[in-house]
């Protein structure tokens, strides 16, 4: 295959406190065993908005909170740019901070209001040290058509904030064990056009690989729409991701 | 009267403990009397005229206590120490029961305490030291310890209650510990390191790169690893202070995070004004804790354990063994609760860097797959995964030539389960 797949890693240096960075290698390696072409773009602080113009896939991760305050005043400004290309269907990943950040607002423990991006239509309410994060291994079902055998998601959650969605975005996966968005609705996570926000760290694209080949195939599908995704060895891939599921009392 | 009780019932439990094997009991006598009496430790303290030695940082602080213990030792000093990573409050608890004379007396000239991340600024509101030396602050374990920054705010709030007679030993390199010299009554000294072979860039899975002051950004004209090095701030101006010892005259082991263990153990030895002769004679004869680069022979091999825990301790480990031209290796990863149940740190480790992508690595332990994993990510061609630890270190130990090491790369409980099939013994 000649095609060049760009994967634009949003804010690496400070987005990146849970591993995230798995989920950027996978997307480049499984792409290349499949001898197509991908290049890594850091889009770093102050990067410039055309920047996102060529990516093919994006992938944000989480943060301590003094680094997402920092981010979102780089990104707010750059929000219609970001907003179109999800809006097109441009393909992204958008792990627990960052999956918080795309939504409508967040309201923290005293109460206050932090603006969203405004592209996922959904909320984040942190109740406050009283309450319990929710931390964990996690399993859910995927709610979408992905075209795999494979319909579970494996990963490990951590977060304070408890997200609930609109009625514009769907849920990513349906709770099997864990907490989820909220541990309340037994959703988890957020699909939108071909955008997927998610709590699963661990981080979430090697022990499920499955999701992985689809961010690639949508992003190779909007280049060429007759492209297929050859299969590849995903014994070690599928191995990790049963481990968990066993644990959690979930047969594959 | 309640705590000649306690300390009576703590012993005896101590006794029965060791001679039933009960994993020597290390932290339940302590239990026990916390939980009788919440201020046992403050109430022994309190009588005592001992010297307290606090050690606290994410990595070396083992090894560093041991360090301070054989030099103290070395020079006369009768000590009492939490061993076996005993580093709880019950585990310091359970140490003072041990060291404790049944009329209440503690017959030592220092108490050392090493100190888990979580547990310290509980223990400065319990005991004012009167050294406290601060190694690091690294990303570990984020679902027990929770995020650097409000780890750091807390150890902040205990330094800030300090006393004037208290003295601490701080890392000139970690931006996050210099920094807690600001806003304190107590003296301070710093230590460093000096390394020729340090480069200018962060590498990934760096932490504190920004300003604990202002929070810009930082820079660094020379980084000897991770986030430590020279560094100076872009906005507010704060910069990393001049150490008082940054070399010491020698140093019984590799790699540079251990340089950092042996100067501060150097430098405190400084300050309590132990001769330079019997500092140096200690640094000659010291032995590693168990897991820290131990050295065993098993079956006439030679076997080396490298406890490796979080992105830092494992990437440095990885470092000694490219200087080593390791050709067997085995990872041990496990997730219980001493780990850390979030293994997702090892996607931050830059096995990618490391080591011929030949070697062959033997992988087990609890999360054995998602190590497997990762080395297949970072281009590793021969990965052996074993679900069972005995198949993993016998088959590892069989294949190891004789004249070559074995290097065994556990996190915590997998260190304690490797070490107990390779000796035989338990030690928690």
């Amino acid at each position: 295959m000649k095609h060049k797949i760009t994967i634009g890693w949003l804010y690496p240096e400070f987005m990146n406190i849970y591993g995230d960075r798995g989920n950027i290698l996978v997307l480049q390696k499984r792409c290349t065993w499949r001898g197509l072409k991908a290049e890594v773009k850091l889009l770093e602080l102050g990067f410039s908005e055309k920047e996102l113009y060529n990516c093919d896939i994006l992938m944000m991760g989480g943060a301590q909170d003094l680094q997402q305050k920092i981010v979102s005043d780089d990104l707010l400004p750059k929000r219609k740019a970001l907003s179109s290309i999800i809006e097109a269907g441009v393909p992204g990943l958008y792990v627990c901070g960052a999956y918080q950040f795309l939504g409508n607002y967040y309201k923290d423990a005293d109460g206050k209001i932090i603006e969203g991006l405004k592209i996922f239509d959904l909320h984040t309410v942190n109740p406050g040290e009283k309450s319990k994060r929710l931390i964990g291994n996690l399993t859910t079902r995927i709610s979408m058509s992905i075209d795999s055998p494979l319909t579970t998601l494996v990963g490990f959650e951590n977060h304070g904030g408890r997200t609930y969605l609109g009625k514009k975005v769907k849920s990513l996966a349906k709770v099997l064990n864990g907490h989820g968005n909220n541990g309340e609705d037994l959703t988890e996570g957020a699909f939108y056009k071909n955008s997927i926000g998610t709590y699963m760290h661990g981080p979430i694209l090697p022990k499920n690989p499955h999701l992985a080949d689809y961010l690639i195939k949508c992003a190779l599908q909007m280049k060429d729409r007759s492209a297929i995704l050859p299969l590849l060895d995903d014994t070690v891939e599928l191995n990790a991701h049963k481990a968990i599921a066993k644990r959690m009392g979930i047969e594959i | 009267m309640k705590n000649f009780l306690l300390i009576f019932l703590g012993k005896l439990i101590l006794k029965l403990s060791r001679l039933f094997n009960l994993g020597s009991g290390s932290t339940w006598p302590g239990h026990i009397a916390i939980s009788i009496n919440p201020n046992f430790t403050t109430d022994v303290l309190r009588k005592s005229k001992s010297k307290i030695i606090i050690i606290a940082g994410t990595n070396g602080k083992t090894t560093t206590s041991l360090l301070i213990q054989t030099i103290l030792e070395g020079a006369g000093y009768k000590t009492l120490h939490n061993k076996s990573g005993a580093n709880l409050e019950n585990g310091i608890a359970s140490t003072l029961l041990e060291g404790i004379s049944l009329g209440g007396r503690l017959p030592f000239d220092f108490l050392l305490f090493e100190s888990d991340e979580n547990t310290l600024p509980n223990l400065l509101e319990q005991i004012n030291p009167d050294y406290l030396v601060l190694l690091n602050l690294f990303r570990d374990q984020l679902d027990r310890y929770g995020e650097l920054d409000s780890i750091a705010k807390k150890w902040k709030k205990g330094i800030y209650g300090l006393l004037e007679k208290s003295t601490l030993i701080l890392n000139a390199d970690d931006p996050q510990i210099s920094f807690f010299s600001e806003d304190t009554r107590a003296k301070t000294y710093f230590f460093g390191i000096k390394s020729p072979l340090s480069g200018s860039s962060i590498a990934h899975g760096a932490d504190s790169i920004f300003c604990p002051k202002c929070s810009s950004k930082l820079t660094f004209s020379q980084v000897f690893y991770s986030h430590l090095g020279i560094w100076s701030c872009t906005g507010c101006g704060l910069k990393r202070k001049t150490p008082q010892l940054s070399a010491s005259s020698h140093y019984p082991l590799e790699g540079l995070h251990n340089k950092y263990n042996v100067n501060a153990a150097s430098l405190l030895a400084k300050v309590l004004r132990i001769p330079q002769s019997s500092l140096n004679k200690s640094l000659t004869r010291f032995e590693p804790a168990f897991g820290r680069q131990e050295k065993l022979i098993v079956d006439n091999k030679s076997v080396q354990i490298y406890l490796s825990k979080n992105p830092t301790s494992l990437n440095e480990t990885l470092s000694i063994l490219n200087t080593h031209k390791a050709t067997d290796v085995l990872i041990i990863l496990n997730d219980r609760v001493p780990d850390g149940l979030d293994v997702s740190w090892i996607w931050d480790v830059n096995f990618e860097n490391h080591l011929s992508k030949n070697t062959v690595i033997s992988v087990s332990g609890d999360r054995l797959w998602d190590m497997s994993l990762r080395l297949k990510y970072a281009g590793f061609k021969k990965i052996i995964s074993f679900p069972n630890l005995d198949d993993a270190i016998k088959n590892s130990l069989e294949n190891t030539r004789p004249g070559n090491t074995l290097f065994i790369l556990p996190n915590y409980s997998a260190m304690l389960e490797t070490r107990k099939i390779l000796t035989g013994k338990k030690i928690l």
